[in-house]
């Protein structure tokens, strides 16, 4: 059966959700506003770490306005502590809750939640609140970090490193060392990624509506999971004794029942997923410290016997880059303090609390040592890599998920023999390190910032040693040492070979020794990978067992009495165009126009349970997937209705623009509301899970960039960037182009402009946008992207994500490309930020203050 | 995010706002266009009872010109000098600098004099101030006064004004006809505060420079001359070694204030750099080959 119908896949459809977004009439939570709603601000600590040694509210209570105070141990009387998640083996993940209590370990730590009748208000009494605090020497880098002789964050720890694991992957018969000696060479560098924070234009916010007659909750958040923050609200808030709690169990069966049902089916289907998780990792955790048990089991019998359970809406998004699939402590404290007011509370971020305490990432040190045979053949890798966690773990994934996947991901797509990682997570006195678009992505920047350095010293160019150690389609299917599946989908080396053959190196030398009478030095760098969108089954086995359960994704395609077509799914968009790209899928398989598919998204009322929501490039191949099978299944229902109704063998049906006819005779067809009359149905509908297929799922790409460095300046601009991009068969191409343009907007914003920056004492240095720097439309060059399309042995449902990769590749093309240009100067880059000032250092033009 | 309370004072005529301020006096601020005063607030950085806002006082955003000279009211915004004719003819150096003011949408909410008398070290208009010895008018309830370019900026967002004060005119001299003029800058993006600029004029008679102004932005706490630069350029014919020499001696004057966007060496670099590019600039206009 042909289902392309409409022929939309594949073609630059104009986003259906524009003409809401661009004339105003997108849906914000700010714009949601209950009848007296409270307005809640955080009062948060000014210093990076210091005991409480007081907290005063009376004269803040008594402000105009005021309704209610909630300080740190007043949360603790009514929530539970953030528990682990996913744990790991060598991990400790200290507990914490909303609001912190006796110590602050981050400037930004909210200590007391304001709510006032008007926002105003609420910051005037903010002001009242009298604390004292007791400063304590500050850990401040990762240096401070790994030193024994700095004050510990976490009592329960052991030290500040909080996670300390060696893996090694040596499947041949010798090992890592043996391969390390064994080799021609071994060149080491050690380089560094400063913190950067994900900025999305609209920060975070929640209401928490109150339906003053019952005391339902429903919480409208901005939030790219609205399952995860159903459950992780419901579960950390309203806390009881465990006799309540049992009481509560009993009677309140039919609620728990519909709260449980997708929980539960989830379970069902995972069972066997859910058996692989790691039990090491929770016996880490418990040797640390045993209260998680004892917060657990008040948790889970707190949830079970819950009265009743908040809804979850998210509507449109202004953006999120992995900040938005964190649940907040501000989350946690809103919901606790609407349901101990039993009244609607409303809490809009503001960009100074977003700079301090809405997320930030990437801040990493990585050693890396290759060993190499002479005449470029690489032989081994070793990784050291240490994260800044900040003061808190992001919630749910942080510092230790985005290790896991760089301990899979480093080797990228060349021949190893062998390699071997110690990963270090440490805390600091630092906002929160969180997933970034791409949250592995230093695997990438550090090796192929490393594959430059390696041909380098053997006199090599880039494109050469990279050709010469990629794996290719000859050795396809193959597997990576890491442990993930290979087949053709791992398509670098051909994107390189595109990528070669668009570059037009001779005009490139020609503009070089052009630029160099105006004291200007071109460079050009390329960067190679392959990323996991979704990548194979499996792949997350390799990742952190257990944890491929959350891959799952539901969808569910209606056609309602009046012929309407709703579709369902638990992605969130946040900007990736889901309405659109969804709606082609859906259009291509039921033969209707685009503009005839509803999409329903962001509400737990009404979408599949999905635990992860949007994240991970899941959106176009595995929401889509799911999206594809269960329209599929509604068009088969509708032309076995139609069969029957026409009286016509079910080959012979075909759907086109809505109308239901026996082929040929498209006059005398049915529309889908017709249908449903004539053969007294009450509608169709189908919901259908979907995880990926094959060994592929990998997205592809080669970024290729020519820098011009002024050295009167060190300002940098790119005369030509582009991007060879294989995300297999596009949905959308404009869309393609745009997430890979966004993605590399940000990843120029990482290397030349933006930097949350933090002095020697962990004070916050860019807390307004005039200090923390995100590229305008005026620093973006022109971006061309190329488009390969590898299809992956046997075909269907064959789309890859793209959401993550344009982030991974631009550092390091752009890094490579600076240390080509300031090459005459012997420049060795091994930092991920370069201002003007250090490009200047680089090359020697002035010292360093 | 939201301003401390404050009371909003909107008269309608000068001696209005004149009488608001001699009442509150340190208590009050007077609100031009709002782009750097309503941000501090928002902060609550800056903390004023009373706002005293002079937007619906008529006959406040004049552009005048006479003998040449040139003077601008208070509510004269960045983007309205941008596109006046009586300045792109009479103030040519004014002309210059109004594009690298902002972007477009600041500018055409922020005002001239705001620029001024608010004081910002990296602020461009103070530095066109300061190159062109242009002339101030402060009005209080109890009259006016006149205050000189060079005793306007007394230090950081720190000017001459009294708190009782209006900045009601800046009148530029009439611009030679021997005269011309450069703004160069680096910024980190489009659109910033520069992290080093300057304004250049050069008077140049007989290919003999016999005048020049220096005038650095982004590079001391106030906007800074830096005379020994300009008089090793009087007398002198514009050449590349001219230009070459007064950078030399800028970068080894000024020691500008590090922070997160550049360190010192670097802005001291920059300010050499610079000075070389004004300087070719400022000729680049007439054709004077460099
Ligand atoms: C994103 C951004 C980028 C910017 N970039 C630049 C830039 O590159 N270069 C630049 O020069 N500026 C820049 N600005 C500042 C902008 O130009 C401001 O408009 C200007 O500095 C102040 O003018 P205003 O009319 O907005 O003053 P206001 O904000 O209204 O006032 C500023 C201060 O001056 C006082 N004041 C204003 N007018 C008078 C008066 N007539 N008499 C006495 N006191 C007065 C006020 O009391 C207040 O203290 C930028 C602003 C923003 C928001």
């Amino acid at each position: 059966m042909s289902a392309n119908t409409s022929g939309l896949v594949g073609q630059s459809v104009k986003r259906v959700e524009d003409d809401r977004l661009l004339v105003g009439n997108g849906r914000y939570v700010a714009d949601v506003n209950p009848p007296g709603v409270l307005h809640a601000v955080f009062l948060r600590s000014p210093l990076a770490h210091a005991t409480i040694t007081s907290i005063d509210a009376t004269a803040a209570r008594r402000a105009p306005g005021v309704v209610a105070i909630f300080t740190g141990s007043d949360m603790e009387a009514i929530t539970h502590p953030f528990p682990p998640f996913a744990m790991q083996p060598d991990l400790y993940t200290p507990l914490y809750y909303c609001l912190s209590s006796t110590t602050v370990r981050m400037v930004g730590d909210p200590v007391a939640l304001v709510l006032a009748e008007s926002r105003h208000l609420a910051e005037d009494a903010l002001e009242l609140i009298e604390v004292d605090y007791e400063p304590l020497d500050t850990v401040a880098s990762i240096a401070e970090g790994l030193s024994p002789t700095k004050p510990q964050l976490w009592e329960k720890a052991n030290g500040n490193v909080l996670y300390d694991h060696v893996h090694t992957f040596a499947p041949g018969n010798e090992s890592v060392d043996a391969v390390f000696a064994g080799a021609d060479r071994v060149i080491t560098e050690r380089l560094s990624c400063p913190r950067q924070s994900n900025q999305p234009m609209e920060t975070r916010g929640s209401v928490v509506e109150v339906d003053p007659d019952t005391g339902h909750m429903t919480i409208h958040n901005a939030t790219q999971s609205s399952h995860m923050l159903r459950w992780i609200g419901a579960a950390l808030t309203g806390k009881q004794s465990t006799r309540e709690a049992a009481k509560g169990i009993i009677a309140n069966k039919e609620r728990r029942k519909a709260f449980l049902a997708g929980a539960k089916s989830f379970l069902k289907e995972n069972a066997e997923g859910l058996k692989a998780q790691d039990n090491d990792g929770m016996k880490s955790q418990l040797k640390a410290d045993k209260s998680f048990l004892k917060h657990a089991n008040l948790i889970g019998v707190g949830l079970l016997g819950k009265d009743d359970y908040p809804d979850v809406v998210a509507q449109d998004i202004g953006g999120g880059f992995g900040a938005k699939g964190s649940i907040a402590r501000e989350d946690v404290a809103l919901i606790a303090a609407a349901g101990e007011l039993g009244r609607s509370v409303k809490w809009i971020e503001d960009r100074v609390e977003n700079l301090m305490d809405g997320g930030q990432a990437r801040e990493e040190d990585l050693t890396l040592s290759i060993a190499v045979d002479d005449d470029g053949t690489f032989r081994g890798l070793k990784v050291d890599l240490v994260i800044d966690q900040g003061a808190y773990p992001g919630f749910p994934v942080g510092a230790p998920l985005a290790s896991a996947i760089m301990k899979v991901m480093f080797p990228g797509s060349y021949n190893w023999d062998a390699f071997e990682m110690r990963s270090r997570i440490v805390a600091t006195n630092k906002g929160k390190y969180v997933a970034y678009r791409g949250p592995w992505a230093n695997e990438t920047w550090a090796r192929e910032r490393m594959v430059d350095i390696v041909a380098r010293a053997l006199k090599m160019s880039p494109a050469e040693i990279r050709l010469k150690n990629l794996i290719g389609d000859d050795q396809m299917p193959t597997a990576m040492i890491t442990g993930p599946k290979i087949d053709e989908t791992m398509s670098t080396k051909k994107t390189l070979e595109r990528a070669l053959e668009l570059l037009d190196i001779d005009q490139f030398e020609r503009d070089r020794d052009t630029a160099l009478a105006e004291n200007h030095y071109l460079g050009l760098g390329i960067a190679s990978y392959h990323e996991a969108a979704p990548g194979p089954p499996g792949y997350w086995e390799c990742v952190n067992p257990g944890t491929e359960t959350l891959l799952n994704e539901e969808a569910q395609a209606t056609v309602e009495t009046d012929g309407s077509v709703v579709v369902y799914t638990s992605q969130m968009p946040h900007g990736q165009s889901h309405e659109t790209t969804y709606g082609q899928i859906v259009a291509d398989e039921l033969g209707v126009a685009i503009e005839d598919v509803k999409l329903v998204f962001g509400d737990t009322r009404r979408t599949p349970f999905s635990i992860l929501g949007t994240g991970g490039s899941r959106g176009g191949p595995i929401g889509g997937g799911a999206m594809k099978y269960a329209s599929r299944a509604v068009r088969e229902q509708l032309v076995d209705a139609a069969s029957k109704l026409l009286e016509a063998d079910v080959a012979d049906i075909e759907i086109v623009n809505g109308n239901v006819h026996v082929a040929g005779v498209p006059a005398r067809g049915v529309t889908f509301a017709e249908l449903i009359a004539q053969t007294a149905g009450d509608g169709f509908e189908a919901t259908r899970s979907y995880r990926g297929k094959g060994d592929g799922g990998w997205s592809v790409a080669t970024h290729a960039c020519i820098v011009d460095v002024d050295l009167d300046t060190g300002k940098v601009t790119f005369p030509r960037y582009l991007v060879v991009e294989d995300c297999g068969p596009i949905i959308n191409p404009a869309i393609v182009d745009g997430q890979v343009r966004g993605g590399v907007a940000q990843g120029i914003g990482a290397v030349l402009y933006e930097r949350a920056t933090y002095d020697d004492d962990a004070n916050l240095q860019s807390a307004t946008y005039m200090d923390y720097l995100i590229p305008t439309s005026m620093e973006i060059p022109e971006i061309e992207v190329h488009h390969m399309e590898t299809l992956s042995p046997g075909g269907e449902n064959d789309f890859r994500g793209v959401g993550e990769g344009g982030m991974i590749g631009a550092p390091a093309a752009i890094t490579n490309a600076i240390e080509d240009a300031l090459s005459p100067f012997g420049a060795r880059i091994t930092s991920q930020y370069l201002p003007p000032t250090k490009i200047l250092e680089l090359a020697g033009v002035i010292s360093p203050d | 995010m939201k301003a401390p309370p404050f009371i909003y004072h909107r008269p309608e005529t000068l001696d209005d706002a004149l009488a608001l301020l001699a009442e509150h006096g340190d208590e009050a601020k007077v609100l031009a266009g709002g782009q750097s005063l309503i941000p501090l607030m928002a902060l609550r950085m800056g903390r004023p009872a009373h706002v005293v806002d002079l937007g619906a006082i008529d006959g406040l955003a004049e552009i005048t010109e006479a003998d040449g000279a040139v003077s601008l009211g208070p509510l004269v915004r960045h983007e309205q000098a941008n596109r006046s004719d009586v300045i792109a003819q009479h103030a040519p150096l004014v002309a210059q600098t109004m594009p690298h003011v902002a972007h477009r949408a600041i500018r055409t909410q922020g005002t001239v004099l705001g620029s001024i008398a608010h004081g910002d070290p990296a602020a461009e208009m103070p530095a066109v101030v300061i190159a062109t010895g242009a002339t101030l008018t402060a009005t209080s309830s109890s009259g006016e006064r006149t205050i000189a370019a060079a005793e306007f900026f007394e230090g950081y967002l720190d000017t001459a004004l009294r708190s009782d004060e209006i900045l009601t005119d800046v009148t530029f001299p009439a611009w030679p006809s021997t005269a011309v003029s450069s703004v160069v800058e680096v910024a980190r993006r489009h659109g910033d505060y520069a992290l080093v600029g300057v304004v250049t004029t050069l008077d140049i008679t007989d290919d003999i420079v016999t005048d020049a102004a220096l005038a650095y932005f982004g590079a001391a706490s106030t906007a800074i001359r830096v005379s020994a630069a300009e008089q090793s350029l009087i007398g002198s014919s514009p050449s590349r070694e001219a230009f070459d020499a007064a950078a030399t001696i800028v970068a080894a004057e000024l020691a500008p204030p590090a922070d997160i966007h550049g360190s010192t060496a670097y802005r001291k670099h920059l300010a050499g750099v610079l000075t070389t590019r004004g300087l070719t600039a400022a000729v680049d206009s007439i054709g004077v080959p460099a």
